[in-house]
């Protein structure tokens, strides 16, 4: 590993010391203040989970449960009443497998632009990344019409076909760059040893692209997660529901169920986008930076 | 044997002419194979999404038929009819405050707290608090202060305790109070992301110039004025057409969180566009105020690009 001259920095280390020493309290009391606002309602989420009905309704919002037991009975009516296995499961089919092919592909056609030297090779990345100027709105009426004339309209493979779509570009666009910056050494040695462009593609290209193509990956995965416009609009049946329009649905019919089970239902929907940036914190972070760039 | 004959010659014995058509079949041949490569990205692309966006605008200029669909060609009637719909007319106007709100609040405090919690000890913890609401689901967000803003809910609850007599405000229920209520869950879930943004920026600011300026006895203020500030721009600038396309088109918070709002379809253009398509199948119409929705969203991101350039060429 190379040396990391910056971290020799003596002066850097020196003024950091002094920072150290000199960090005034009213600065802490103002980080605590204004955390406190971010941290309220997370409060206010964390507890109501485990009241029970009655409980929820007399008890001061911000007083703790008597104890955590109710929560089990939450998750369990939230789960049955607003059909949330089936819609997760539809969810993580659509993140996994929309997020997955529209990497494939967009690693593919990165591959294309970035190393083939192919004729007009900026004009054919416009095209491809034209499709995030739009706002949505421009493509729901359309894709609805087109969805039922095709007669793929609430079904899962209208809803993974339109995944796939819309999550193509931006990682063309990252795909792309990354891409551009990798050493041909390997390519053109393998090209004179007569290897094809797939295998080229596939076996010396790829595994070079797996971290930013991770990084892409949990990105759209949970926009795709995330999304509840769409899948209001082109899969509004209980077998192609996704999570999030499920739990439109149950907080639409607020008056037969408790805020505490819709609470519950809220924070156990949010589970799998809230553990994936937990569990990989530094690929979200480097997929920001790829954002930013 | 004169120059231009000579040349002439030499070209013909180097065999050019072979070597330019050679050389247009392998353009040509990697075109090919690069279309293949390129083939399910462009299919779905444009099937899917560049394809939709032209049926979109063609639509606007029909007029919708029950049984016949949209076969008749209707001009810029749906596009008159946008300013005599008060609904359309409110929706602008919310979507304008939107528009305010979005480039002020997230940035101000973003900015603020990037600044705040920069040099400061433990401040992971505390970015990381600011951070999280951002990793929630919209939808989830909006449930949740949906409840936060419920009559009985605990913004009420808590003003009650505060003041001491009883605060009953229909926070999303009232055209005066829920555009603000809904701006703030906004504020609340996107300034972390700003924060962080610009945190990424601000570390990339090489130090020697700030170093210098420390040395010749700069002040803290000057320095950010003068050095630190002109030099964030790029990211402060990326981070603000971020944040109003964002607030621009804002559609999950006010669905979720203005369900039970009588105007809900007014409270911003894309609600509205939603509502007349979806809700009372005015689909010619509605497309059209898909295309005004689009033409803003185009001219911020070109406006974009042209300070973009600017701004390069300053900081260079």
């Amino acid at each position: 590993m190379a040396l990391d001259l910056a971290t020799l920095d003596l002066d850097a280390i020196a003024r950091k010391e002094a920072g150290r020493r000199r960090q005034p309290g009213w600065k802490l009391a103002v980080a605590v203040t204004v955390s406190l606002l971010w941290v309220v309602p997370f409060y206010y989420l964390a507890i109501s989970i485990f009241k029970s009905d009655q409980e929820y309704a007399l008890k001061p919002p911000l007083s703790l449960p008597k104890g955590v037991a109710p929560v089990l009975d939450n998750v369990a009516r939230a789960w049955a009443l607003g059909d949330m296995g089936h819609a997760m499961l539809n969810s993580a089919l659509y993140g996994i497998v929309g997020a997955g092919l529209a990497v494939l592909f967009a690693a593919m056609a990165a591959y294309a632009i970035a190393r083939l030297d192919i004729p007009g090779r900026g004009g054919w990345f416009m095209l491809i990344f034209a499709g995030t100027v739009f706002p949505f709105q421009m493509y729901l009426i359309p894709l609805f019409f087109g969805f039922q004339r095709l007669g793929i309209l609430n079904s899962h493979f209208g809803m993974l076909l339109f995944y796939t779509a819309i999550c193509v570009p931006f990682p063309t666009l990252v795909l792309r760059n990354f891409m551009s910056g990798l050493g041909r050494e390997m390519d053109e040695a393998a090209r004179m040893d007569g290897a094809g462009e797939l295998t080229i593609f596939a076996r010396i290209v790829l595994p070079n692209t797996l971290g930013p193509m991770t990084a892409v990956f949990l990105l759209q995965f949970t926009w795709i997660w995330n999304d509840m416009l769409f899948s209001t609009v082109l899969g509004n049946r209980p077998e192609t529901r996704s999570i999030m329009n499920a739990l439109l649905i149950f907080q639409g019919s607020y008056s037969s169920t408790g805020p505490n089970v819709i609470l519950t239902a809220a924070l156990v929907a949010s589970i799998p986008s809230v553990a994936l940036f937990f569990l990989l914190r530094r690929h979200f972070m480097e997929g920001l930076k790829v954002q930013q760039a | 044997m004169d120059r231009a004959a000579q040349d002439e010659a030499l070209l013909a014995r180097i065999g050019i002419d072979e070597i330019s058509r050679k050389e247009r079949a392998l353009r040509r041949g990697r075109l090919g194979q690069g279309l293949a490569f390129m083939a399910p990205a462009l299919l779905l692309v444009i099937g899917l999404l560049l394809a939709p966006v032209a049926a979109n605008v063609w639509l606007s200029f029909t007029r919708w038929k029950k049984f016949a669909g949209f076969d008749e060609f209707a001009g810029f009637s749906n596009y008159q009819k946008l300013p005599s719909n008060p609904f359309f007319t409110e929706a602008l106007v919310n979507t304008a405050i939107w528009v305010g709100a979005s480039l002020i609040f997230p940035i101000a405090l973003g900015l603020g707290m990037a600044i705040f919690f920069r040099n400061m000890r433990g401040a992971e913890v505390f970015k990381s608090i600011v951070f999280i609401p951002r990793v929630l689901a919209p939808t989830s967000v909006g449930v949740l202060w949906f409840y936060i803003y419920a009559p009985d809910g605990l913004l009420n609850r808590g003003l009650s305790l505060v003041t001491g007599s009883k605060v009953d405000i229909g926070w999303l229920y009232e055209s005066t109070t829920v555009t603000p209520a809904i701006i703030a869950t906004f504020v609340w879930q996107t300034a972390g992301l700003v924060m962080v943004l610009l945190l990424l920026g601000l570390a990339a600011i090489p130090r020697d110039p700030v170093e210098a300026a420390l040395i010749d006895g700069a002040k803290p203020g000057q320095i950010f004025r003068h050095i630190t500030l002109p030099l964030l721009m790029p990211t402060l600038l990326m981070v603000m057409i971020l944040s109003v396309l964002a607030g621009f088109t804002v559609f999950d918070l006010l669905w979720v969180m203005g369900a039970n709002y009588p105007g809900q379809r007014s409270l911003a253009l894309a609600v509205f566009m939603y509502f007349e398509a979806f809700q009372k199948s005015n689909w010619a119409f509605g497309s059209a105020v898909a295309v005004v929705i689009g033409l803003v969203v185009l001219s911020v991101t070109w406006i974009q690009t042209i300070l973009q350039t600017r701004v390069d060429q300053m900081v260079r």
